[in-house]
């Protein structure tokens, strides 16, 4: 049995060039028998982790290594030895990286003999020649002992003597000589992939690859004995490889975290701080006394905070937040931190433990021996001060974000091997558009046969195929959002740092996962568009109402918030806006903050798929009764009616039911959501069994609480988690409710977030009588602001100009400086004081705002704008200053200019601000929807259950959730309201194109009625965008008169092409495209 | 089924033109192909051709012109403007010259509109625009045909018109109502221009369309000529009466038409191409005579004409009078060559990027320009390359070593040296057969010291890769 360890192996982590995952990998090579795989990615470590995890599965020894092409042409391969040089390597990387920029690395002889020290470095040779011997000896002078020679066969021409002259070549420099395979994927047939992936680095089709293909062949994992009989002259050096192995005592498990220190009182240690802190926030936030079960749940945190280490990162988080709070930025904590009692009375989390029943295990556990996650959700716009205190104060060598490692995914491998093989733009391109981007089955040829594409075609064909290999592997490595790693010590010595794309932003090599897997601590600094939009209306409510209010003064269980919750009117609402919410509130029938909670977990992939959202509607309808087998039951599940729905509560089943000690229920649910696929829940499923019926339950029962356990494992929600989340759905909920005025502002100048595009949520708070007025340039700011009601208490939201498509936020800004408090009286006197460009005033015409004060339609502002010069005349700015008023540049016959059809302004306000405070766009067709027997979406409202009929809409949502089966939803719109369609899967394979493509679209099909919950269960699907694109042409809801508007082909028909002219086609440009109504549909899966 | 026109919009495949099946299902020019090719099954798709178009515009004006009018010019893309000023009675008015007109266009299969006015302009919009097919403005009229007419019909630019359109102007007589400064102001001074040019306030010269005209001499015999030398001599006349016809024109010829008119009424001709334009009368007398050999003079040839049927711009170059080191031309060389052997037999190997030795070499005109990939240094390949391979009998060990003897063409060699495998896989790109296959290569050297190439077909392991018979590829020199 030949002993062989392969030292030179390439994983995708060299992006776009190896072409197997680190997994395939060491499965190979456990199944060939190897002894011990060296992955070596060119200048970078960001699989090493991956490998790490692969290696103890397989048992296969991963030797930490990596490849580094130098400035002067040197391939090498560098191994660690020990700890310290590991961290050498790492620091070389660093500097290689930060040197070179994103992406490259650039290092010289001289970097590697400075950071060298027990490093092993093995040459990679090419040609025996003088430049290969100058290298060795120059390797044998600075190695020394720790010097190789890679010997590698190519299967070209002279290979046998190429190796015999390099083995010379290498005794004579006194280097060992060592056997390699040079491996670029694990098994011969994904050299197909490889060229592909070749191409798309290089940015050529395979047909022009020519060279620059990779050149030799054979570049799979070998087994030993094949190696050992391709190296039969040489058996020293396939022996050497596993001596190299030897040598290389370096394991991942030795990089020891070390939490940053946090500057603390002198001759205190962090638990004492920790402890004086907490004791602190708990007078803080129980004035009239800390009760005592939180007082006794405090010293339990405690106790095993600091019987595991962990204080000084609470006290990390606390800093955190505690700067955030100082400046104003709200911030929560969201996940399961929110189970920790601790995290309350420090501030970071606002779960109250008095209130709620808090599994601090779920957050810390001892027999997980990893830190916790503490994920604080900050302001959207404001997040990055926090980042960059973060830096400041930790040091830049201290602190990085994590990577996130961007994969293929379908469209983006359709897209690069469509273009690899050589496809055009517009066919691939079509081809993504036939697949939702998170599509894990990639394109399939259904998909290009209704492109009507020529499946015959070979390259059609191949580029599918190898689409759907490429799917999931490596692109590059991008930032996390907001995962931060902190550490004591120099981070560059744990992980090589690389500056981001980003000014002022590094990252390090590893993601999310790995940093998990290695037990570093990390806080997720992370951006909630939420958090920004309550603050903003928190602002509105101080200035115009003079209320002041936070988070936590907001008056809890409000009736009439829970009224207006019950009745799912909550669109622009936290987490309870989306369709299936809406769905599920009037029945859930929410009356108090609990019921919230478990609104925000129920509407879930997890909870879906362990069927436990029926069994709990029934019960909760009063339906069927909640049954508990056993009393300790009831307890655990007795707030959800005998259904499991939260995390916490599977490990408290596993803990009552089943004997488990708390850190073995949040191993059970660990490895229900980590090693779904890899199998390791076989062994807790037996115990979980066994234990509850050793307990007296039937196994039947038991098996069927696994299964819903297992449902949720990966998807569920802790509850910790879903009551943060409900905290902020009742908070919106309230100021909608309450202050709808200040929420549509508030939300409008928080754009984008949410389900809902800005046209909705105008229309829903109009539909609760908030009056709106238009964007106008004497009275907008650039965020949209309240204007109070002569004699009322009300306010009206005035639309701000940053609502206005394609001005810059700067021109805003100098034009309501210029304003100040005087108002302008003119385009010439806009032009003169605020001097901005001619294309910001135009852009201002089209948004119509200059109607409202001065009077002047869309047209007429344009046409008296494209008269004006680039720059203002001197002779006129100098004549304006001295009158102190604007003189007009010119005089000129006046021009009447053709008023714009009634649709021709809803088209155009679509176009200019996503918006209109006309009429719906519906409406203008409505006569000739009625003709086609479509009624309005408020009628399919109302209608019996089982009627059919036909609605006609905006496509406002596209909604395919994982958990549904395939089944789609699509919400639509007209001037009456909106109707939800439901496409079965079948109707929606057939329907395909007309689904993903059309803006408006008409659905004929069965009524649905559940409760208040109306769905139109859609039997056929018709594309009305040619009609949506007629409104252009109409004056309110009469049919088209005259030639209709000229003002744009896309709008009105084209007077060349009225019905009898039929003139033969002339070339046009596609005018026809930005004239038509866009609602920006939001996509989801 | 409906037919489409594709072009390129930069990365995009766009229809430019559609048929009239394609527009009542609503393709229009500009669309996106793909997204066409979507919504309608079975589309034809042909690709534009804008080298074509022209040239079959150049041959209807070239038409009109000696049919209606002894002035025509082209309005590309689709446009042809005919001045039948002092024409249009000739064939009984101009109501009856525009029916012969696109009766005679609608034979050939085209489908044309006609538009008639005082000015090129108002003709151009009223061919374009106009309701009827065939629409006549009458003398003084022009205002009032163009009234209704979209502004698309001025030939402004897009941009401006659709900038017109969203101000709400749509017909040519929304833009004539408006007073002229404020437009000019805002749209420059182009508006005004073509405004002028349609309503016959500003005059439009035409560019008339010249057809090309080849370039040949003729000589006529008093005598009947039949011998070669004579020929011989008249060709070199025939030459030298050329040569400064392209002169003056700064051509030089790139082929060359003899063509022989015999008594017997029979015509004989030779071709002769050249690699470069040429215009020395020595050498087009040299190709011409060259060839002569293959003329069968009969009982006599009463004329001759030369005509240069592809020519191409020369300009002159002035002689090194300093006596610098002229470049060397071997083109001459290559011409006498060529016309001697034919073209086909002339050329120059090129190297390929390709690891497969049939796919590495192509070869190419002998004065095409030197590429830059070069065959792999350090990789022996035979000096003469069998195509295809030959099969030969040989027995080696599996997986990878060379065969100890083998048998080609009935002589059997005994291998003394041998080096390889180099293994070189198929192009799975270019066929569903290259996907899995492999070739592994040896070089063996037999007993008396002669090289070959010869290669196994697979890899030895996978059944896959090829069956394991063994060929003969190249004979080293």
């Amino acid at each position: 049995m030949t002993r062989y360890a392969e030292l030179q192996v390439t994983t995708h982590f060299s992006f776009l060039r190896g072409a197997s995952s680190v997994e395939e990998l060491f499965a190979q090579a456990a199944f060939f028998g190897l002894a011990a795989l060296g992955i070596t990615d060119r200048h970078s470590l960001a699989g090493i982790v991956r490998a790490h995890e692969a290696a103890k599965v397989t048992r296969v020894r991963l030797i930490v290594g990596c490849r580094l092409d130098l400035r002067d042409g040197t391939a090498l391969l560098l191994y660690p030895t020990d700890h310290a040089a590991y961290g050498r390597l790492c620091r070389l990387l660093t500097l290689g990286k930060a040197r070179a920029g994103k992406g490259a690395c650039d290092l010289a002889w001289r970097d590697i003999v400075a950071h060298g020290e027990r490093l092993i470095a093995v040459l990679v040779p090419d040609r025996p020649d003088a430049l290969c011997a100058a290298r060795l000896h120059r390797l044998a002078r600075d190695f020394g002992d720790r010097a190789y020679l890679a010997l590698s066969f190519r299967r070209r021409p002279g290979d046998q003597l190429r190796i015999h002259e390099l083995s010379n070549m290498a005794a004579q420099a006194r280097v060992a000589t060592v056997a390699t395979g040079d491996v670029l994927f694990h098994s011969p047939e994904r050299r197909i992939l490889q060229d592909i992936l070749t191409c798309i680095r290089e940015g050529c089709t395979i047909d022009e690859a020519g060279f620059r293909r990779e050149r030799y062949a054979d570049r799979h994992l070998k087994r030993p004995e094949e190696m050992a009989r391709l190296f039969a002259r040489w058996p020293e050096a396939v022996a050497r490889s596993f001596e190299i192995a030897g040598r290389c005592r370096f394991s991942l498990d030795a990089l020891a975290y070390q939490y940053p220190d946090e500057v603390g009182e002198p001759g205190a240690t962090a638990q004492q701080i920790l402890a004086r802190l907490t004791w602190e926030g708990a007078a803080r936030r129980y004035p009239e006394g800390v009760p005592d079960r939180v007082a006794a749940t405090l010293r339990h945190e405690l106790r095993l905070i600091e019987e595991l280490g962990y204080a000084p990162y609470f006290l990390t988080v606390h800093a955190i937040v505690r700067f955030a709070r100082s400046r104003g930025i709200l911030c929560q904590g969201r996940g399961s931190a929110a189970n920790s009692a601790v995290c309350f009375v420090l501030g970071i989390t606002a779960i109250d433990p008095a209130r709620s029943e808090l599994l601090f295990e779920r957050f810390v556990s001892r027999e997980r021996r990893e830190p916790p996650d503490i994920d604080v959700d900050f302001e959207h716009e404001r997040r990055e001060e926090v980042i960059q205190w973060i830096y400041d104060t930790y040091g830049r060598d201290r602190a990085a974000l994590c990577a996130t490692v961007i994969r293929y995914r379908t469209r983006g491998a359709v897209r690069d091997v469509g273009k690899a093989l050589g496809l055009s733009e517009d066919v691939t391109r079509a081809l993504a558009s036939q697949v939702w981007a998170w599509s894990r089955e990639g394109v399939e040829a259904k998909h290009a046969a209704e492109l009507n594409l020529n499946l015959a075609d070979r390259r059609l064909h191949l580029t599918l195929d190898l689409a759907r290999q490429l799917i999931g592997t490596p692109r590059h490595l991008s930032m996390h959002p907001g995962g931060f790693v902190l550490t004591r010590d120099r981070l560059d010595e744990l992980v090589p740092i690389e500056p981001a794309a980003m000014v002022g932003r590094a990252v390090i090599e590893w993601d999310k996962d790995d940093i998990d897997a290695l037990g570093f601590m990390k806080v997720d600094v992370l951006g909630l568009g939420m958090l920004g939009c309550l603050r903003r209306a928190f602002d509105l409510l101080e200035e115009h109402k003079g209320l002041k209010l936070d988070l936590a003064a907001i008056s809890a269980d409000d009736p009439e918030t829970y009224a207006m919750i019950r009745k799912a009117d909550t669109i622009g609402v936290f987490q309870v806006e989306s369709r299936a919410q809406m769905a599920m509130l009037p029945r859930l029938k929410p009356r108090n903050f609990y019921d919230l909670v478990i609104a925000v977990a129920i509407v879930r992939p997890g909870p879906i798929q362990g069927d436990m959202v029926h069994p709990y509607l029934r019960r909760r309808e009063g339906l069927e009764p909640a049954a508990y087998p056993k009393p300790e039951l009831e307890k655990v599940l007795g707030k959800t009616l005998g259904v499991p729905l939260f995390q916490e509560q599977a490990m408290r089943i596993a803990i009552e039911c089943a004997g488990f000690t708390p850190g073995e229920a949040d191993q059970l649910r660990r490895s229900m959501a980590t090693f779904r696929h890899a199998g390791g829940v076989a062994q807790f499923r037996d115990r979980l069994i066994a234990g509850m019926v050793a307990r007296g339950y039937t196994r039947a029962f038991a098996e069927k609480i696994f299964q819903q356990l297992e449902g949720f494992g990966s998807y569920g929600f802790p509850e910790s988690h879903a009551a943060s989340f409900a905290l902020l759905a009742y908070a919106s909920s309230w100021i909608k409710c309450r202050h709808p005025d200040a929420f549509l502002a508030a939300i409008l100048n928080a754009q984008p977030m949410g389900f809902y595009a800005p046209a909705q949520l105008v229309r829903d708070a109009r539909r609760h009588g908030v009056a709106v007025r238009p964007v106008d340039i004497n009275a907008s700011r650039w965020d949209c602001t309240l204007e109070a009601v002569e004699g009322s208490e009300r306010h009206t939201v005035r639309l701000g100009l940053r609502l206005v498509r394609g001005l810059a936020n700067r021109d805003g800004a100098a034009l309501v400086a210029a304003r100040a408090d005087r108002q302008f009286r003119s385009i010439d006197d806009l032009r003169q004081r605020a001097a901005i460009p001619l294309a910001a005033l135009e852009r201002l015409a089209e948004a119509d705002a200059f109607r409202p004060s001065l009077g002047l339609s869309r047209r007429e502002a344009l046409w008296a704008i494209r008269a004006l010069h680039n720059e203002p005349l001197p002779l006129f700015a100098a004549a304006s200053t001295r009158a102190g008023e604007a003189v007009p540049e010119i005089s000129e016959p006046a021009v009447a200019l053709r008023p714009m059809t009634a649709g021709r302004e809803v088209v155009e306000d679509y176009r200019a601000l996503g918006l209109t405070l006309r009429r719906h766009p519906v409406a203008f067709l409505r006569r000739d929807l009625a003709v086609r027997g479509i009624v309005p979406c408020a009628e399919a409202g109302l209608a019996r259950d089982g009627r059919r009929l036909a609605t006609a809409g905006l496509v406002l949502v596209r909604q395919r959730p994982g958990s549904a089966k395939g089944v789609l939803f699509l919400t639509i719109e007209d001037e009456t309201g909106v109707a939800n369609v439901i496409i079965w899967p079948d109707l929606f394979e057939r329907q395909r194109h007309v689904i993903l493509s059309a803006g408006m679209i008409a659905a004929t099909g069965r009524v649905q009625r559940e409760g208040e919950v109306v769905h139109v269960i859609a039997q056929n699907l018709t594309d009305l965008s040619e009609l949506l694109r007629s409104v252009g042409a109409r004056d309110e809801t009469f049919p088209p008169q005259g030639g209709g508007d000229p003002a744009g082909q896309g709008g009105g028909p084209d007077p060349r092409e009225t019905p009898g002219r039929k003139p033969r086609n002339v070339p046009m440009p596609d005018s026809g495209s930005g004239l038509e109504i866009k609602v920006p549909t939001r996509d989801f899966r | 089924m409906p037919l489409v026109i594709a072009g390129r919009d930069g990365g995009r495949r766009v229809v430019t033109a559609a048929d009239r099946a394609a527009q009542a299902l609503g393709v229009r020019p500009g669309m996106a192909l793909a997204q066409v090719q979507a919504r309608i099954p079975g589309l034809r798709i042909a690709a534009t051709d804008p080298a074509a178009d022209a040239a079959a515009l150049e041959r209807l004006a070239a038409w009109a012109l000696r049919r209606y009018s002894p002035v025509a010019a082209l309005d590309p893309p689709d446009g042809l403007i005919v001045d039948v000023t002092g024409a249009a009675h000739l064939v009984g008015g101009e109501g009856a010259l525009l029916d012969d007109l696109l009766s005679r266009l609608r034979t050939a299969k085209i489908a044309a509109r006609a538009g008639l006015a005082d000015t090129l302009g108002a003709a151009h919009a009223l061919a374009r625009f106009a309701p009827e097919p065939v629409t006549i403005a009458a003398p003084g009229e022009t205002e009032a045909a163009l009234a209704p007419l979209p502004i698309a019909a001025l030939r402004l630019n897009a941009d401006c018109v659709d900038r017109l359109r969203r101000l709400g102007f749509a017909t040519i007589a929304d833009l004539a109502a408006v007073p002229r400064a404020p437009l000019a102001l805002r749209f420059g001074p182009e508006l005004g221009r073509r405004l002028d040019q349609a309503f016959g306030r500003c005059a439009e010269p035409l560019q008339p369309f010249c057809p090309p005209e080849l370039i040949q001499v003729r000589r006529a015999f008093a005598e009947p000529i039949a011998a070669l030398e004579t020929i011989a001599r008249h060709i070199e006349k025939l030459a030298e009466a050329l040569c400064p016809l392209l002169d003056r024109r700064g051509l030089g010829a790139r082929c060359l038409d003899l063509i022989f008119h015999r008594v017997d009424g029979m015509v004989q001709a030779i071709r002769a191409g050249t690699a470069r334009p040429v215009r020395d009368a020595k050498r087009l007398t040299r190709l011409l005579t060259d060839r002569l050999e293959t003329i069968d003079p009969g009982f006599g040839i009463e004329a001759m004409t030369l005509v240069a049927s592809l020519t191409e711009p020369l300009g002159w170059r002035q002689g090194d009078i300093l006596g610098g080191e002229a470049e060397l031309d071997v083109s001459a060389l290559i011409d006498t060559l060529a016309n001697r052997l034919g073209a086909k037999r002339l050329y120059r190997v090129s190297p390929v990027e390709s690891d497969l030795p049939e796919r590495s070499v192509r070869t190419v005109p002998p004065l095409d320009p030197p590429v830059c990939a070069l065959w792999p240094e350090h990789w022996p390949r035979p000096s003469r390359l069998l195509s295809p391979p030959e099969p030969v009998e040989a027995v080696a060990l599996l997986p990878d070593h060379p065969p100890a003897h083998f048998t080609w063409r009935g002589v059997r060699r005994h291998v003394r040296r041998a080096d390889g495998p180099e293994r070189v896989v198929g192009e799975w790109w270019r066929s569903d057969a290259e996907r899995a296959a492999v070739r592994d290569y040896f070089i063996v050297e037999d007993e008396s010291g002669e090289r070959f190439w010869l290669f196994r077909s697979g890899d030895g392991e996978d059944p896959a890769s090829g069956d394991l018979h063994w060929y003969i590829h190249g004979v080293f020199a």
